[in-house]
């Protein structure tokens, strides 16, 4: 059979990061579908013959979307290569930046960026489908998410001082204690920030019942899933080992963030710039997985604050106890996350070794090679460093989130396309579905530059001959 | 004392000329007698008589209160070349702009959360200054610092003429 193309390409921020192509059939159906990382991300080459201690100021610097999470994990290596746990205190201070950072980046993303599909519909009119016609349906409702996305960005602030690049978290430690000023500022407005995320449940949570046959066909497909966890196999967000489970949730693996290359490999497509991670041991492509709020949860068999446990033992009700595979519920999970976040941030601030003035290590026996691990807000990072016995990198290799959830990406893709898509007059929002579906996964395709594009996002329907039947955009 | 008019320079000031939008805030800070930080790491926020200067990373929802409280708003920032023009001037509407993919807010965005949520969105512009190299370097390109000398004197006439 003879087959046309319909690319997606959003003209972004460095010239050509991503497209999506749709492959279609003479009959107007998808043959299939890819969605194409064209980033190159040459920045480990870059950080070669760097000072390590240099890579928690450098690495926040490389990626604009979620800076502390590099900067922690980077600070992370470094403790290991220094031979400096980090004391106590230091360590509490950190995973409450972190916390912040959770909350800043998850209730952007559901509010501002993803909510608006759902809440008003796909097939919405575009003009009313965002945050203002979201005003329109709960204007306290958006005020607060607003101010719920602030508490996360000055949770960030207070601990670390600084609004953009962090330079808060040193190897072996970190550089500033907290005050009680400080202290009582954050928890005041914790209350506020969980009615607000307990209202977004709410929102979530009637959406999906009132559209369960879209949630239910809507890129739904199985696959392994990968996150950090407590000893007690609870949500774990900034430190912990890595537990691997399959489609049924069965424990595949347990294991150290050092050990990580003996459990992942990366796969390469000739049609993306971005590898494939999966499980080595089940192969290409048996053992893909997913990471980010989804997959924690499926990693998850409790969560250690009781708002968030509460909700947790509701969500995983929905399959039964079995692991939650339907993409759209990468946003419920999404706002667990943020209700656990809040209830750890005010565990760590009423926790009075919170105001310790013990904050360094300053120990120094360089070791050669470390591994630094942590959830960032779209899944588990890795920074993998190498260093000489001077303390220059020789190696750097990072595994990010959105490289982790490739496979699952492009397979969303692939899925959303076959169901909603039909040719050759495509619909605008069947064009928004097949965004919805990577937009779930709210990857970080950017790499920090922020130089204006049109952005568009365009469709070339084109013909079997490579003549181009219809285009369509929006700007 | 706070001005009526914002300057918002923002970008990341460590890819090159993604940060033309650092060079020209902290060319006009120093006309009006302030001086930045050589270290582009943290939020610049200058207030003085005539105008008023903040420098971010990035846009995000909550900077919608901060343009709600001014009459006018200069967006500063570079673009590739999907646009023609070197320097581009042009009139922001409030109007919500969705990210296809990724997680990004734009200017027209947090105008049209000013507008809805605090009633109130500034007259706007966005001025941007076409980028030549993305790379990992603080200096400008001499294409783009040429241009962004261009571009800061053309704000600042706007600045002063008040309109």
């Amino acid at each position: 059979m003879a087959t046309e193309k319909i690319t997606i390409e959003p003209v972004t921020r460095i010239e050509g990061h991503a497209k999506v192509t749709i492959h279609m059939n003479d009959n107007g159906s998808v043959d299939h579908a890819y969605f194409h990382v064209n980033e190159f991300r040459g920045f480990e080459k870059f950080c070669e013959g760097r000072m390590y201690f240099e890579m928690p100021q450098i690495t926040p610097r490389i990626c604009g979307i979620c800076p502390v999470s590099h900067h922690l994990a980077s600070a992370k290596a470094c403790d290991i290569l220094m031979g400096a746990e980090p004391p106590h205190t230091a360590v509490l201070l950190r995973e409450l930046m972190h916390m912040g950072q959770i909350i800043q980046s998850h209730s952007m993303h559901f509010f501002e960026l993803a909510g608006p599909d759902l809440i008003l519909g796909f097939d919405a009119d575009p003009e009313i489908r965002n945050v203002v016609g979201l005003i329109g349906a709960d204007p306290e409702l958006t005020l607060r998410a607003v101010q719920l996305r602030k508490f996360g960005q000055d949770i960030i602030y207070q601990v670390g001082g600084r609004r953009i690049h962090p330079n808060f978290a040193v190897p072996g430690g970190v550089n500033r204690v907290m005050t009680e000023d400080r202290r009582e500022h954050m928890l005041a407005n914790v209350e506020r920030a969980i009615e607000t995320t307990q209202i977004g449940i709410k929102l979530i949570k009637d959406w999906a019942n009132a559209n369960i046959a879209d949630v239910e066909k809507f890129a739904v497909f199985h696959s392994g899933y990968l996150g950090l966890v407590t000893p007690q196999n609870g949500l774990e967000l900034y430190d912990g080992n890595i537990r691997l489970v399959d489609k049924d949730g069965k424990q595949l693996e347990l294991f150290g963030a050092q050990n990580y290359l003996e459990n992942i490999a990366e796969h390469v497509e000739d049609w993306s710039y971005l590898k494939f991670p999966y499980y080595k041991k089940m192969g290409w492509p048996d053992g893909v997985y997913r990471v980010g709020p989804l997959g924690r949860l499926n990693v998850a068999e409790k969560i250690d604050t009781p708002l968030a446990q509460a909700e947790f033992k509701v969500y995983h009700q929905i399959n039964n106890g079995n692991p939650v595979y339907q993409t759209l519920y990468y946003h419920y999970a999404r706002l667990i996350e943020v209700l656990f976040a809040i209830e750890r941030a005010r565990e760590l601030l009423e926790n009075p070794d919170l105001m310790g003035k013990d904050i360094l290590n300053k120990k120094h026996d360089l070791k050669s090679e470390a591994v630094g691990v942590l959830e960032a807000p779209r899944g588990t990072l890795l920074h993998h460093y190498k260093v000489n016995p001077n303390g220059q990198l020789e190696n750097v290799n990072l595994i990010v989130s959105t490289g982790h959830n490739n496979w699952a990406m492009s397979e969303a893709v692939d899925s959303v396309a076959k169901t909603y898509v039909k040719g050759p007059n495509v619909k605008e929002g069947m064009l928004n579905r097949v965004e919805a579906a990577i937009r779930a996964y709210d990857p970080c395709l950017s790499c920090s530059t922020h130089a204006i594009g049109q952005m568009p996002i365009k469709i070339d329907i084109v013909d079997p001959d490579g003549t181009i039947r219809q285009t369509l955009q929006r700007d | 004392m706070k001005a009526n008019t914002l300057i918002i320079g923002y970008g990341n000031a460590d890819r090159q000329d993604d940060g033309v939008g650092w060079h020209i805030l902290k060319n006009l800070a120093e006309k009006i007698g302030h001086q930045v930080p050589d270290d582009p790491g943290e939020v610049i926020e200058i207030e003085s008589e005539i105008v008023d200067l903040r420098f971010i990373l990035q846009i995000f929802p909550e900077l919608a209160e901060v343009i709600s409280g001014y009459e006018r708003v200069c967006f500063v920032d570079a673009h590739t070349s999907d646009i023609p023009q070197e320097i581009s001037w042009s009139d922001l509407d409030p109007q919500y702009e969705r990210s296809p993919l990724t997680h990004h807010m734009s200017p027209k965005t947090v105008l049209s959360i000013a507008a809805t949520i605090y009633g109130k969105a500034p007259k706007a512009i966005l001025v941007s200054v076409r980028g030549y190299e993305f790379q990992f370097e603080r200096s400008l390109t001499p294409k783009t610092a040429a241009l962004s000398e261009k571009a800061q004197e053309r704000i600042w006439e706007w600045i002063n003429q008040g309109e």
